[in-house]
């Protein structure tokens, strides 16, 4: 891990997103003090904590594993921290109360964390955290055991709570779309650098590299080259398919990437006419996946690229492999890298 | 990225472990290095010479040591494993009637002293044996037990738990639909288990094959009671250093360094090779029995119980003579309580000697194995292996070496203690102490690391939180360690009789001595005492025993 320097915003939710090995939660255990630093410093507004051993840091941070202490009670494990720090009997039991009734417990003090479930230990988890007041919260892939639909709940859930406490919140995730859904900004990292940093649009929508494009959802990736600019817009060929691009920054003749997400086409109706301002493709499809919401197309562009199209579900259109099509999409959602991009 | 050893989080692993590797060092290391010094000194300690190896390789008398220990060794682990893996296969895979119990007292004579095992043989099937007498009475030629029969059927009968508890284990581990899949793929049952079972726990039978054979090479009082002339190189090293005519240090240090050097090479092998290998593949439920048809469950039935009874024989013998009347060595078939009557009124002492010592030793070996295996299990690095092997070697150092060491080592200079306790305390703890830092290790293993940074991060420094928070769910694991401390100290016999002084006499040496002596009856009554001590904390602690046996063996 090298040259990152970041400055987090007080009351930000801030996401680490990237794949596993990509460093985001080396440098989360490094604020946290797990994961001692080579070089470089780690400040609290204005005081230096990568000097301090972790239990002097004042930060609360919740485990991808819950980590609870299984030999204690739910009041148990919150009142860990207050216990540490000498908080006396009365303030500790309001308070576990109040963290209680923060994170929907209430009537769970007595319970042992073998009663719980997933879900439950994940909420003692972060009132365990948030019980200490800690300046920073700390989250590592808080959601990765849960079930899918609970996960949905949840991250809402933390984000309405982060809202409310207004605590400046360090989230570590894989989960692209988990991201997307509760940060205020993104590191996209890889290889212990960061990629991206900006706030989720603008990183689905203009990813700075082909690495944050490709990890964040699922985009197309063409390979082609800048056609001769004939007065009108700029154009790469791919194949012998012509792609219309608003904002270029390559010179004629080169070889380029050329990036759209699926959404980003959509199918013209037979016998309509491209709206203003969009381009056009012709097409054949050669494979439907229906997914309920969604029909995901595979359709081939004239000289063998294959493209993936979502298209949400319409009973009145019915899409067959074989078919013929015709797609339009707004040139300024079609991102170009460079070929040497990684 | 490199996290690099400095700093606040490695001070408590670093100051734990250079405390574990000073008394290491000072009380294993030291008098090892004692051991092996004597054996290339010469006589008056200033020169470096191979004389003393060259003497005493060329006695027939010491060869034949080697060749005698290698010799049973190997034959008891070969009869060892032939009898502990079919009874594995059927403990593990078939339906045998009382199986529970069956499993509960095959583990036994891992924890019951084999010398009282071996001694019960002698009682049983010696020259003057009881069952020899009678069969002697009745016309029937009786062959002798004395040298290698009586010695590998001891060792075979005692230590056969250490093949068979990692062989069930691995058996159960075995994902069945490994083997389901040879059999879909239209392999017979027996070409299965001959190609898919049998390739995947062979390493974990030749892992518990090498224990035993450690176990045979160290073993003195099994030889010590059977051997009679046979040259044993554990017995000689002892006869060699305690010299009762003229104590001969060099010699035995000669014999000692090569007995290490044979059982650190077995362990070696054990520990690089094969225990790494164990539990290949990890299933999470235990395969299902398999159903055999009425014959076929009989022999299973008849074979397992068999061989586990058996091996409680002698002990049980030892308990039902000693309540019997001994006139001299010569027994007769009354009941009487007069043997305990005479170990009470001269072994008291002894008894307390041997409870306080057990107490002492397993307190010790806490103390220190415990944070050793907290830092062999959350720590990496060069000194983390070095401490790891370190502690591990207590295992290929016969007590015998050990106790010779320590006496070299602290019979004079700035810290004297031989003839004292406290050199026996510590002889104890050091031998004992894998089996602590491994129980440790194991209830570690299943501790999330997470759950020691979660108390850290919420303000708990790490020591108040290994103490308050790690140890308490540490404990089942500790406590067994401790249990078996305890009890295999209370029946240490090969360091001890090194050791000992007039005050400090243990229970075994009691036993020991009435063995040499004439006193029969004393000696059962001992020993049935032994197995009283051993027995009682081994089965108040039963169910975390079983929990962790594995991990310590």
């Amino acid at each position: 891990m090298r040259n990152i320097t970041l400055q987090i915003e007080d009351g930000e939710f801030f996401t680490l997103l990237g794949p596993s090995g990509c460093g985001k939660t080396t440098l989360l255990r490094m604020i946290a003090g797990f994961t001692e630093l080579e070089a470089g410093e780690i400040r609290i507004g204005d005081r230096r904590i990568d000097i301090l051993p972790p239990h002097r840091r004042n930060i609360g941070m919740v485990f991808q594993n819950y980590a609870i202490f299984p030999n204690l009670t739910v009041a148990g494990n919150i009142a860990y921290g207050l216990k540490a720090r000498k908080v006396g009997n009365a303030e500790i039991a309001t308070r576990v109360a109040d963290a209680l009734a923060l994170v929907r417990l209430h009537g769970y003090s007595e319970r042992w964390p073998h009663q719980l479930s997933g879900g439950q230990l994940q909420r003692v988890a972060i009132a365990r955290a948030l019980v200490i007041r800690p300046e920073v919260l700390l989250l590592d892939e808080p959601l990765s055991n849960l079930d899918a639909r609970l996960r949905v709940d949840m991250r809402g859930e933390i984000r309405e709570l982060q809202q409310r406490l207004n605590i400046t919140t360090v989230y570590v995730t894989h989960d692209q779309e988990e991201a997307l859904a509760v940060s205020r900004r993104i590191a996209v990292m890889q290889a212990g650098q960061i990629e991206q940093l900006d706030v989720p649009e603008a990183i689905y929508r203009r990813p700075t590299s082909l690495f944050a494009a490709q990890f964040m959802g699922t985009t197309n990736v063409l390979t082609g080259t800048v056609a001769p600019r004939a007065g009108g817009p700029a154009r790469v060929r791919v194949g012998s398919a012509e792609v219309e691009v608003a904002d270029l920054g390559a010179r004629e003749g080169e070889t380029v990437r050329v990036c759209i997400r699926p959404e980003a086409l959509q199918v013209l109706a037979a016998g309509q006419a491209a709206p203003a301002g969009m381009a056009k493709l012709q097409a054949t499809i050669v494979g439907v996946e229906f997914i309920g919401a969604l029909s995901r197309l595979d359709v081939e562009l004239p000289g063998g690229s294959v493209l993936k199209v979502a298209v949400l579900d319409n009973p009145a259109t019915l899409a067959r492999s074989g078919d013929s099509i015709a797609l339009v999409y707004d040139p300024a959602r079609v991102i170009v890298f460079p070929q040497g991009a990684s | 990225m490199r996290a690099l050893a400095i700093a606040p989080l490695t001070r408590l692993p670093l100051a734990m472990g250079a405390a574990a590797f000073i008394f290491l060092s000072l009380f294993l290391l030291y008098p090892l290095w004692n051991v092996l010094s004597a054996s290339v000194l010469t006589p008056d300690g200033t020169a470096f010479t191979l004389g003393n190896y060259a003497r005493v390789l060329s006695r027939n008398f010491y060869r034949a040591s080697i060749a005698n220990t290698l010799l049973i060794g190997l034959l008891a682990t070969i009869t060892t494993t032939l009898i502990a893996v079919p009874l594995a296969f059927a403990i593990a895979r078939l339906d045998i009637p009382g199986k529970l119990l069956l499993i509960g007292l095959a583990a036994l004579p891992l924890v019951l002293p084999s010398f009282v095992g071996a001694y019960a043989l002698l009682l049983l099937f010696g020259r003057a044996g009881i069952v020899t007498q009678f069969l002697n009475a009745w016309g029937v030629p009786f062959g002798s037990i004395y040298g290698v029969p009586g010695i590998v059927a001891v060792y075979t009968l005692t230590l056969y738990p250490y093949v068979l508890l990692p062989t069930v284990a691995a058996l159960k581990a075995i994902d069945i639909s490994v083997e389901e899949a040879a059999q879909s793929l239209g392999s017979s049952t027996a070409r299965t288990f001959r190609t898919v079972t049998l390739p995947i726990i062979i390493p974990s039978v030749l892992s518990g094959a090498l224990l035993v054979l450690i176990e045979t090479l160290e073993n003195f009082g099994v030889p010590a009671v059977l051997a009679e002339d046979m040259p044993i190189l554990s017995v000689e090293t002892y006869k060699l250093f305690i010299g009762e005519t003229a104590a001969n240090p060099s010699a035995a240090g000669v014999l000692g360094v090569l007995l290490i050097v044979l059982t650190a090479s077995v362990l070696i092998i054990q520990r690089r090779y094969l225990a790494r290998r164990r539990f290949a593949t990890g299933a999470r439920v235990a395969p299902p029995l398999i159903r055999i048809g009425g014959g076929w469950r009989i022999v299973a039935t008849t074979y397992s119980w068999a061989i586990v009874l058996l091996a409680l024989v002698p002990f049980f013998a030892i308990v039902v003579l000693s309540f019997m009347e001994f006139r001299g060595p010569v027994l007769h078939a009354a009941f009487s309580l007069q043997n305990y009557a005479e170990l009470f009124a001269t072994a008291q002492r002894p008894l307390a000697n041997t409870l306080l010592f057990a107490t002492l030793a397993a307190c010790a070996a806490a103390i220190i194995g415990v944070p050793v295996g907290w830092i062999l299990v959350r720590t990496r690095s060069a000194w983390t292996s070095l401490l790891d092997v370190t502690a591990t070697l207590p295992f290929a150092v016969a007590g015998t070496i050990l106790a010779i060491g320590l006496v070299i080592a602290f019979n004079s200079g700035g810290l004297v203690l031989t003839g004292g306790w406290l050199i026996m305390v510590l002889a104890y703890t050091v031998r004992k102490l894998p089996f602590t830092v491994r129980a440790s290790s194991a209830i570690l293993h299943q501790i999330d690391p997470s759950i020691e940074e979660a108390s850290i991060s919420l303000g708990v420094s790490p020591l108040r939180t290994l103490l308050r928070l790690v140890v308490p769910l540490m404990l089942g694991g500790i406590v067994s360690g401790m249990v078996l401390t305890w009890v295999t100290v209370a029946s240490e016999l090969s360091s001890t009789v090194v050791l000992y002084s007039g005050p400090w006499r243990t229970l075994t040496i009691v036993m020991f001595q009435a063995l040499e002596g004439t006193g029969a009856g004393v000696a059962v009554a001992a020993a049935s005492l032994l197995i009283a001590v051993t027995l009682i904390p081994v089965l108040a602690a039963y169910q975390l025993l079983r929990r962790y046996e594995l991990s310590m063996l």
